[in-house]
C-alpha cells in the first residue's frame, strides 16, 4: 500500500503537469500554471510527500468535483508543475529558475526551510509570488522580501502559544532545557523556545544543540539527569525526536513534561513508542475538529473525507497547509480579479480570508499572523493526539506532571 | 566520576556498533580494492528485512539474523559477480562509479516500496535498562553491542581458520600466486563480497533495533564505515573493532565534554590526522604483509 501511496503522489503531481492527460471538461478551460518543487525523495521526503499530496489533492478537487475555478470572468483548471528536488537546495533552485525562464508566474514552495530560503530568493528577484507551508525560519521573513507568505508564523514567534500553555499547569513550571538540531528552522525555532519562555518567566538550566545527524543522544540525556527541568523541549527531526524519546525511556531519564515539535503528529512515532508516547507534547496547525467554514471544500471534515477518498496516508496537517496554499491562491486570484503576479501579490498582502484550515492573514513581512495562523498544542492521550491548548479549540484537558516512564510500562 | 564512566559505556556500546556497520566495507576495500558506495544500503536492506520477518513471524528481530544475513549473501554475491567485476575489468574508478550509481537507484526503489517514513524496528526489551554501579545501560544498545561482538569474532575466526578464510586471505596478499594455485579469483571475490553483504545486513538489524531508520539513512553508515576503516585499519574484524570503538568513544566523549554539535568536528579532525601521520590506520592493512 505503501509502494502505491508513493506511486500515487508522483503520477499525481505528474499527471496534473502533463497537458496531454486533461479531462474533456478541461478543454474549455484555460490552465492555470502554477509550479515549484516538494521534495518527493531524500531528507526530507516524509513530510515532503505530505505536502505535494496537500497540494495534489486541492487541485485535483478544484478540476474534478468543482469543474474548475472562475476569476475575472473566465473559468480555469489548475495545472500544477511540481518537480522533486530530491531534498536538495541546489536541484530546488535550478528547477525554480527554469520554471521561471519557462513563464510561470505563481509558485507554491517546497519543505524546509534550507530549501525555502533559496528559492524564495530566485522567485523574489524575478518578482514572483510564492506561497509556501514548509519553511518557518526567520531567514526567510526578515530579509525584506514582498512575494514570499507562509502559513506559519516564523519560527521564533511559533512558540507563544505553548510557553503560554506551560504558564497555565498546576503546579507551575520552574524550569525547562531546550534540544536542537544544528540547522536554519532548528536553530531559529530554539530561539523561538528561548524568547517565549523566558518572557514567560521560565528559568533555563541548559541548552543542547546536536548536529544535523544524530545517531546517540545518551550524553545529552546524562547532562539532563544531572541537572533535570521541570519542562524539556525539543525542537528536533521527527526520527530525531523518537530517539530521544527511545533513549530517555531506556535510561529512565525522566522530566515533568516532554515537548516533541515534530514527531508525536505522526502515527509512526506513536506506534514506535507506544504507552511510553502518553502525555508528550507537541504543535499542531490543524485538526480535523478545527471550526472553519471554506468556500471550496465546506470545513475540515469534508477535505479530510475528500483526501481519505484518493489516499490511505494517514493525514498530517502538514497536507491541510499545502491544500490550504492553493486555496489562497484562488482567492487572493478573484480578489485582484487578475492572474498578474504583482496584483495578486497585493492581495495575499492583504489577505484575511476563512478557509477550512484557518483564517489566512499574513503578517507585513509574509509570515503567518501569529493569531490567525499560530500553532496549536497536542498531547498524546491514549494513543491518540489530542489538543488541549488553546482553550478555544482543545478537546482535552493537559496531564501534567506527566507519569513517569516506568509508570507508563 | 560517574558521568565519566558513563560516557565511557555509552562511547564503547556505540564503538561495537560502528565497528560492525563498518566490517563489510573494510573486508571489500581490503580483498577487493573496492570502495563500496553502496554499503550503506546493504545496512538498510538489513534493517528493512529484519523488520519485514520480525513483524510477518512475530520473533525477535535478533532471531531474522540468519536469514537476512543469507538473503544479503545471495544479494552481494549476484551484484559483485554479475555488476561489479565487469565494472573492475573495464578500469578500478569504475567500481566506485557503479556502486554510487546502484545506491542512488536503491535509495529510491526502497522510497517507492517502504515509502520515505521513518521506521523502527521495536523488540521487546526495547526500553529495558539496568544499572551497573553508577552506569546506566540500554539493554537494546548492549544486546545490539554483543551481537555486535559475537558476529565480528565469527567472522575473524572464518578468516583464520575456515579453508575458505583462508583462499581469501591468499588471494587478497597475492592474487597471481592464488590464480597459479588454482583458486577462482573471481568466485572467491564475489564470495568476499557476499560475506560482507551479509555482515551489513546483520549491521542493519542491530542499528534498526537502536535507531530510527528511513531510505534516507544510508549515505551515514557509508561515511561512518570510511571512517572506521581509515582509523581502524583495512580488511580486518581487529582493525574495524579498534577503529569503531575509537569512533564511539571520541564521538560521545566530544558530546560530552565540548558539545553534542561537535563529534563530526572531532571526528573528522581526528581522520585528517591519522591520514597525515598513518595512512594505513592503527592496524594497518591486514592484507599488506606479502604484497
Amino acid at each position: 500500500m505503501k509502494r502505491r501511496e508513493v506511486l500515487t503522489a508522483g503520477l499525481g503531481a505528474v499527471a496534473l503537469a502533463a497537458p496531454a492527460i486533461r479531462g474533456a471538461n478541461a478543454q474549455t478551460l484555460k490552465p492555470l500554471v502554477i509550479g515549484g518543487s516538494v521534495p518527493l525523495t531524500g531528507a526530507a521526503a516524509e513530510t515532503g510527500l505530505n505536502v505535494n499530496n496537500g497540494y495534489v489533492t486541492a487541485a485535483t478537487y478544484i478540476n474534478e468535483v468543482l469543474g474548475g475555478v472562475e476569476i475575472a470572468g473566465d473559468k480555469y483548471k489548475i495545472e500544477l508543475k511540481l518537480f522533486d528536488d530530491a531534498s536538495d537546495p541546489a536541484r530546488a533552485t535550478t528547477l525554480l529558475q527554469r520554471q521561471i525562464d519557462e513563464g510561470t508566474e505563481f509558485f507554491l514552495g517546497s519543505f524546509g526551510s534550507n530549501i525555502v530560503l533559496p528559492t524564495a530568493a530566485i522567485t523574489e528577484r524575478a518578482k514572483k509570488p510564492m506561497v509556501q507551508t514548509g519553511g518557518g525560519s526567520d531567514a526567510i521573513f526578515t530579509r525584506g522580501y514582498k512575494y514570499v507568505f507562509g502559513m506559519y508564523p516564523r519560527a521564533t514567534r511559533q512558540f507563544a502559544s505553548a510557553a503560554a500553555l506551560f504558564k497555565t499547569l498546576q503546579p507551575t513550571p520552574q524550569t525547562y532545557s531546550v534540544i536542537y538540531n544544528n540547522d536554519a528552522f532548528s536553530k531559529t525555532a530554539a530561539e523561538g523556545v528561548k524568547l517565549s519562555c523566558d518572557a514567560q518567566g521560565f528559568k533555563r538550566l541548559d541548552q543542547f544543540e546536536l548536529p544535523a545527524k544524530v545517531t546517540d543522544v545518551s550524553s545529552v540525556l546524562a547532562s539532563v539527569r544531572a541537572k533535570t527541568p521541570d519542562l524539556l523541549v525539543c525542537v528536533v527531526h521527527d526520527q530525531d525526536s523518537l530517539l530521544i524519546a527511545r533513549q530517555m525511556v531506556a535510561t529512565n531519564t525522566n522530566v515533568k513534561l516532554l515537548f516533541q515539535g515534530l514527531g508525536p503528529q505522526l502515527g509512526s512515532y506513536r506506534e514506535a513508542l507506544g504507552k511510553y508516547s502518553e502525555a508528550i507534547l507537541c504543535s499542531t496547525y490543524w485538526d480535523e475538529n478545527v471550526p472553519y467554514k471554506d468556500k471550496f471544500f465546506g470545513d475540515s471534515k469534508k477535505f479530510a473525507a475528500y483526501y481519505r477518498s484518493k489516499y490511505t496516508r494517514p493525514i498530517a496537517y502538514h497536507v491541510a497547509g499545502a491544500a490550504a496554499c492553493i486555496e489562497t491562491y484562488i482567492l487572493a486570484m478573484q480578489a485582484a480579479k487578475s492572474l498578474k503576479p504583482e496584483p495578486v501579490r497585493d492581495a495575499l498582502a492583504a489577505a484575511d480570508f476563512e478557509t477550512f484550515y484557518a483564517r489566512i492573514k499574513f503578517s507585513p513581512e509574509g509570515d503567518g499572523d501569529p493569531l490567525a495562523l499560530g500553532g496549536m498544542i497536542g498531547q498524546v492521550q491514549k494513543s491518540k493526539l489530542e489538543t488541549v491548548f488553546p482553550e478555544a479549540a482543545k478537546s482535552a484537558a493537559p496531564v501534567y506532571p506527566a507519569p513517569t516512564w516506568d509508570k507508563k510500562a | 566520576m560517574g558521568l565519566i564512566a558513563q560516557t565511557l559505556a555509552d562511547g564503547l556500546v556505540l564503538g561495537g556498533i560502528y565497528a560492525l556497520a563498518a566490517v563489510g566495507f573494510s573486508l571489500i576495500f581490503g580483498v577487493l580494492h573496492v570502495i563500496n558506495l553502496s554499503h550503506g544500503i546493504l545496512v538498510l536492506m538489513g534493517a528493512y528485512l529484519a523488520l519485514i520477518f520480525s513483524e510477518a513471524l512475530h520473533i525477535d528481530p535478533l532471531l531474522c539474523l540468519p536469514a537476512v544475513m543469507a538473503v544479503l549473501f545471495c544479494v552481494g554475491y549476484c551484484y559483485q559477480r554479475y555488476l561489479i567485476q565487469h565494472a573492475v575489468d573495464r578500469a578500478s574508478i569504475n567500481s566506485m562509479l557503479l556502486t554510487f550509481g546502484v545506491a542512488l537507484m536503491l535509495q529510491n526503489a526502497m522510497i517507492w516500496l517502504f515509502s520515505p517514513d521513518m521506521k523502527s524496528i521495536t523488540p521487546s526489551y526495547a526500553f529495558a535498562s539496568f544499572k551497573l554501579g553508577p552506569v546506566n545501560f540500554d539493554a537494546v544498545r548492549v544486546s545490539a553491542l554483543i551481537a555486535s561482538l559475537v558476529l565480528l569474532s565469527l567472522l575473524a575466526a572464518f578468516l583464520r581458520y575456515s579453508p575458505m578464510g583462508r583462499v581469501i586471505r591468499a588471494t587478497a596478499q597475492q592474487t597471481l600466486a592464488a590464480r597459479l594455485c588454482g583458486v577462482n579469483v573471481r568466485h572467491v571475490y564475489a564470495l568476499t563480497f557476499a560475506v560482507s553483504a551479509a555482515f551489513a545486513g546483520a549491521a542493519g538489524i542491530v542499528i534498526g533495533i537502536i535507531l530510527p531508520f528511513s531510505p534516507n539513512d544510508e549515505g551515514t553508515w557509508t561515511l561512518n564505515a570510511f571512517v572506521v576503516v581509515v582509523l581502524g585499519g583495512v580488511g580486518s574484524p581487529a582493525g574495524a573493532l579498534i577503529g569503531g570503538l575509537l569512533l564511539g568513544l571520541v564521538s560521545t566523549l566530544t558530546a560530552q565534554y565540548v558539545g553534542p554539535a561537535f563529534p563530526n568536528v572531532t571526528m573528522f579532525l581526528l581522520l585528517v590526522i591519522l591520514l597525515l601521520i598513518r595512512p594505513q590506520g592503527l592496524l594497518g592493512n591486514a592484507f599488506s604483509a606479502s604484497r
